[in-house]
């Protein structure tokens, strides 16, 4: 009975994305305006081509993997020398240090746009990809943050002393020592990020807007203005094909993800 | 770069400078380490927030911006679609505490003793690694009015509604939501099943030999026990309600009417479609005040665990 209830659950579960597939791979010239329930032929190739071209999908795709890339990176790097500095360091009031950083991330995205929006015109950085990189990265520095200084922590405190006894520095201490005893949660803060801002349309609507700045929701946005002109076939393979990597990384990361939120409870 | 670490080397191996207590050139050597982060976060992220809060003091257009104090503000209160706003947010706050947060402790609970639940568990997963965009995309392929909804209404034989699912209040709030928990469930079933693994094997076996089965062992003992977990799962919804943005721009663009608005959505459409900037800044410091103190009520409780 229990299991008779989830499994129809789980079916439930899985009709939009059977929908999604079946419609993202019925050629054009097979879907007559009505959402089809089975498959009527098999063109995914032509229809992904189609989505990539369409509203320079593609090149929104790169750029996105340039920005999360980058912007992870920077946040990773930057949160964990902060978390090195507030946990193992000699700092004044690192409470009010660890405040000051994760307030970021308790504010909700809106309070950020428009004085963004409209000190990235009058400084050139609108439409950029430094722009773009810069506030991803500030964004993403908060939880990454988060999630290095719960790690660190776990670190016994004798292993810096130690090594600062043996004459080691601030710098050697943390590039020899720390980074490489948190590679793990550098990691899984970086697949964190990476995702995030693959997955982010408010600020790639907010703040570009030529297509070969743009980053890949924000042409998908526009891709799905054109649903009835573009067909629902092509508009439902761009949405596959945005989707793809964020689901190969999470599902290859699966157990990972699991193990550093269980390290990190 | 380079320079500087060979030099703060040097420094930190003279015996002089060791971990003296009070020791300022001791303190000073952190600043590089805390500069990074301090800079990204305090120039794009808090000098940004203070100015909306100045922002919402005034009457800024974008092109004019004159202090009028909380003119803003009492606008808000009598707007009627502000009002509609704020309620649209919280059905969403108590939809996906809910939904999500309901659906993904009995997934989790359920499946962590099922034969095959890890594939099961798989159904529910997989849509938490989509984005709200192509979410947005397939659920609006299900609710249009010549949508996969209507086709299995009419096939079931019952009388779908001519205009879809998205055209009236609430039921587009209502379907918009449901999207959400389709896709949000995910990170909910991942959670409670990192919280399922702490429980000790003895708890569950000592309440079966005491008798209890099925829903008393699930309600006496195995969600008292997943209590820390439960606060981290509905602290990250109500954080994640609050914030929607994509999906309710791309199914609705907050319409018809504004009637399917949250506040997200409407301090865009105010700053960004309107220009009227000021106006936006008050909506998105309430919705910060709203997220803030949702949020401090949350990480209180968590702090006070311990």
């Amino acid at each position: 009975m229990r299991n008779t209830f989830l499994i129809v659950l789980g079916v439930l579960w899985l009709i939009p994305v059977y929908l999604l597939i079946v419609n993202a791979i019925t050629p054009l010239s097979e879907y007559h305006g009505e959402p089809l329930w089975l498959p009527v032929g098999f063109d995914l190739w032509s229809n992904l081509v189609s989505a990539w071209n369409q509203s320079s999908l593609g090149l929104g795709m790169l750029n996105s993997f340039m920005y999360a890339t980058a912007s992870a990176l920077v946040a990773v790097l930057a949160a964990g020398l902060a978390g090195f500095a507030v946990v193992a360091m000699p700092v004044r009031r690192p409470s009010l240090w660890f405040w000051l950083i994760y307030l970021g991330t308790l504010l909700p995205l809106q309070i950020f746009l428009a004085p963004l929006f409209q000190a990235y015109v009058n400084t050139s950085l609108y439409d950029t990809s430094l722009g773009m990189i810069l506030i991803y990265g500030a964004i993403c520095v908060p939880f990454a943050f988060f999630i290095v200084r719960n790690y660190l922590t776990t670190i016994p405190p004798e292993i810096a002393e130690a090594a600062k006894l043996d004459g080691a520095g601030w710098w050697r201490l943390f590039f020899q020592i720390h980074l490489p005893l948190i590679r793990s949660a550098l990691f899984a803060a970086f697949i964190f990020q990476f995702t995030w801002v693959w997955n982010d349309l408010l600020f790639g609507i907010t703040l570009t807007t030529s297509p070969d700045r743009r980053p890949v929701m924000a042409a998908m946005a526009e891709i799905s203005g054109g649903f009835v002109s573009l067909g629902p076939p092509v508009v439902l393979a761009g949405a596959l094909l945005v989707s793809l990597p964020t689901v190969i990384l999470f599902l290859s990361c699966q157990r990972f993800f699991v193990s550093s939120l269980k390290a990190s409870a | 770069m380079t320079g500087s670490v060979t030099t703060a080397r040097r420094a930190g191996a003279t015996p002089s400078a060791g971990r003296r207590a009070g020791s300022y050139v001791e303190r000073a050597r952190s600043i590089p380490f805390l500069i990074p982060a301090v800079a990204l976060v305090g120039i794009m992220l808090l000098v940004p927030f203070v100015a909306t809060v100045y922002q919402s003091l005034t009457n800024d257009d974008g092109f004019n911006a004159e202090f009028i104090g909380f003119d803003n503000y009492v606008r808000l209160v009598q707007d009627p679609m502000f009002g509609r706003s704020v309620l649209n947010t919280v059905m969403w706050t108590v939809g996906t505490l809910i939904l999500p947060v309901g659906i993904g402790l009995v997934i989790a609970v359920f499946t962590s003793q099922m034969k095959g639940g890890r594939w099961l568990r798989l159904a529910f997963l997989l849509p938490y690694a989509l984005s709200g965009t192509a979410t947005a995309v397939i659920w609006g392929f299900i609710l249009r009015s010549n949508g996969a909804l209507n086709q299995a209404f009419t096939f079931f034989g019952a009388i779908a509604p001519a205009s879809g699912w998205l055209l009236e209040w609430p039921t587009n709030t209502i379907v918009m939501i449901v999207a959400n928990t389709w896709q949000a469930t995910g990170v909910a079933v991942i959670l409670f099943l990192v919280g399922l693994q702490a429980i000790p094997t003895e708890t569950v076996e000592a309440g079966t030999l005491d008798g209890a089965s099925g829903m008393r062992l699930f309600w006496n003992i195995i969600v008292p026990q997943l209590k820390p977990v439960t606060v981290v799962v509905i602290g990250m919804s109500i954080a994640n309600s609050l914030r929607v943005f994509d999906t309710i721009w791309l199914l609705t663009k907050g319409g018809p009417g504004g009637s399917s608005e949250t506040l997200a959505v409407t301090m865009y459409r105010e700053t960004f479609i309107i220009s009227d900037y000021g106006y936006g800044a008050a909506v998105a410091v309430v919705l910060t005040i709203i997220v803030v103190g949702a949020s401090w009520t949350y990480l209180r409780q968590q702090l006070k665990k311990g």
